[in-house]
């Protein structure tokens, strides 16, 4: 069995989530609430693979909401126990969806292993990092040359370099599509210089800098609050990769020739009957249509492959983006695509 | 999932030092928390030995359960004893007051199924989750003979777990009840000592969570689904 850990976008929607399932305590809770409020296993659904194999799942709540990311105790609470229920409750392999795998990282919660009388086992969790990478190098591949850019001339930035995607996704483009060029842009100056040294090339830039030089953009950070980008000074076509999360680049980075795709988002070959993750996660095919951290938990268990194949930082090695690649393939699943319509040479062929 | 690394929530400090176990501030607070634990055990042993009353059959076991509460408060009262506290009686029983009427008057009609819930899961389940939570802040002493009473505390949550899943089909309606009746006490009571328990480095925010994480895990056990749990915790969180 796998396991999705997820959270709604806001507190407002999350509310509203609680009110259509049923649960007007909740609904009508303050945010207080909402903090004590422990994780909830609130669905359970079975998906079945291109190659007819089917497995069960569960969605498990965490009753996490973004507003809680300033409160430290909450947020690493939050986490631990929707850890600790997926866990109980017989799940072989989940992932860690939204927020949850960033707090799992940023707040060091490997070294929180005990709670209360539960061990957590490692090898039952995923950050689904492995396939989000693959898929978004996917997304570049194939959208780029849509909208007329040859890779093999074209320069591409990844802005959240020297992260556990972004590293893994710069070994892709360097090492396996030929890119003419790679601009790299983080926040600390050394470990760019490190993951230069492992590339044995990449240019490092500021962001500003490299958003002008770059034909294709793949971000993997959030977009730092009130940090805006200045269109005038972007290449045309431009294609943006929106990897980060949550996903709000499309609102800030829209214009003429400027293509922004939704990145680390897989479709899958066919509906998935489930209702409130297909509410949660606010996807245009709700049915179809997911993170692609969430798919590699689904993958895990069609392989039955339960371990935490995705885990720590910066370990995602080429040939494990081409295991996972190839196992999303086999079963179903395809990178999200540039909506065709928005895309003028082909919309008017 | 992405990781960012450009907007990461910085971690608040974290609790690097134990409380001062000396000062008076401190010992104030544990008279009356070592209160409640002294007493919500006491009261533990008369629930159980009068559940016997009720469950004939199962008056042996409750009786060896009720024994473990009494040597639980024994540990607990060298605890306050170590420090040099009195603890502070008369609060903890004004404190328990409306839980232990509730206990009282389901004796009384009969009400197995309400008793099991206030003593076996309700209050257990809240005193496994605070003794874990008061673990990592407890004086040496103290944390030993917690950490010995916790792993008890569980043998008599697993107690009216498997009496009121054997009998799941007959208890929903009373157990509902019983929820609704009973468990925004908690939320009430802890509001109570949520000062107290500040000074001992005891989280109001992480004792609800904690108790409620506990209190899922058991209707869990018992075999109520998902939806009733959710609502039936929410109960706790509002009431």
């Amino acid at each position: 069995m796998f396991g999705l850990i997820g959270h709604s976008t806001s507190f407002e929607s999350a509310r509203q989530l609680a009110q259509s399932l049923g649960f007007p305590e909740y609904a009508q809770g303050d945010l207080e609430m909402w903090c004590s409020a422990p994780p909830q296993l609130v669905e359970r659904f079975s998906v079945t693979s291109a190659t007819g194999r089917t497995i069960e799942g569960a969605y498990i709540d965490s009753v996490f909401v973004p507003e809680m990311l300033s409160r430290f105790k909450t947020a690493r609470r939050k986490v631990l126990n929707a850890m600790e229920l997926a866990q109980k409750s017989g799940i072989d392999i989940s992932a860690l969806g939204g927020f949850t795998s960033i707090i799992f990282e940023n707040f060091n919660l490997l070294k929180e292993q005990h709670i209360r009388n539960t061990t957590l086992e490692w090898e039952r969790f995923t950050t689904g990092n492995t396939h989000t990478a693959w898929v978004i190098c996917q997304q570049v591949e194939k959208e780029a040359p849509r909208l007329g850019i040859d890779l093999r001339k074209a320069t591409v930035a990844v802005v959240g370099a020297t992260g556990d995607i972004g590293s893994a996704v710069c070994r892709w483009l360097s090492q396996r599509t030929g890119v003419a060029e790679l601009l790299l842009v983080a926040r600390q100056p050394q470990p760019l210089i490190d993951l230069q040294a492992e590339l044995g090339g990449g240019r490092i830039l500021s962001l500003e800098d490299a958003l002008a030089e770059a034909d294709v953009v793949v971000w993997v950070a959030s977009l730092p609050q009130g940090l805006t980008i200045d269109v005038a000074n972007l290449k045309r076509p431009c294609l943006m990769i929106d990897g980060g999360y949550p996903k709000n680049l499309d609102s800030r980075a829209a214009g003429d020739g400027i293509h922004v795709l939704k990145g680390g988002i897989v479709e899958f070959h066919t509906d998935i009957d489930w209702q409130t993750v297909a509410q949660a996660a606010e996807m245009a095919r709700p049915f179809r249509q997911m993170f692609a951290c969430f798919a590699e938990a689904m993958l895990l268990d069609f392989e039955n492959e339960h371990t935490n194949f995705s885990w720590g930082r910066n370990n995602i090695q080429l040939d494990r983006m081409d295991w996972i690649g190839a196992a999303s393939r086999r079963h179903g699943f395809q990178a999200l695509g540039l909506e065709t319509e928005t895309i003028p040479s082909l919309a008017t062929a | 999932m992405p990781f960012l690394d450009t907007t990461s929530p910085a971690p608040a400090a974290e609790n690097d030092g134990l409380p001062d176990f000396a000062s008076s501030a401190y010992k104030s607070a544990y008279s009356r928390i070592n209160a409640i634990v002294i007493e919500g055990e006491q009261e533990a042993h008369d629930n159980y030995i009068a559940l016997g009353t009720l469950l004939p059959s199962e008056a042996e076991e409750l009786a060896r359960l009720a024994r473990m509460e009494l040597k639980h408060k024994k540990g607990f009262t060298a605890c306050g004893a170590n420090l040099g506290v009195e603890a502070d009686m008369p609060f903890a029983r004004d404190f328990f007051a409306p839980l232990r009427n509730n206990f009282q008057k389901a004796l009384t009609e009969g009400k197995v199924v309400t008793c099991l819930l206030i003593q076996a899961i309700l209050i257990e389940a809240f005193a496994i989750s605070a003794y874990h939570i008061y673990i990592p802040v407890a004086d040496p002493f103290a944390r030993k003979i917690t950490e010995g009473v916790v792993k008890d505390e569980y043998l008599h949550l697993n107690y009216g777990q498997e009496w009121l899943k054997a009998n799941l089909d007959t208890i929903r309606e009373e157990f509902d009840q019983a929820n609704r009746d009973n468990l925004p006490l908690v939320r009430r009571m802890l509001d109570g000592v949520a000062a107290d328990a500040a000074v001992l480095q005891m989280e109001k925010e992480d004792l609800m969570a904690d108790f409620l994480t506990s209190y899922q895990e058991a209707l869990t056990e018992i075999g109520f689904t998902s939806r009733e749990i959710a609502r039936m915790a929410a109960a706790a969180l509002v009431g």
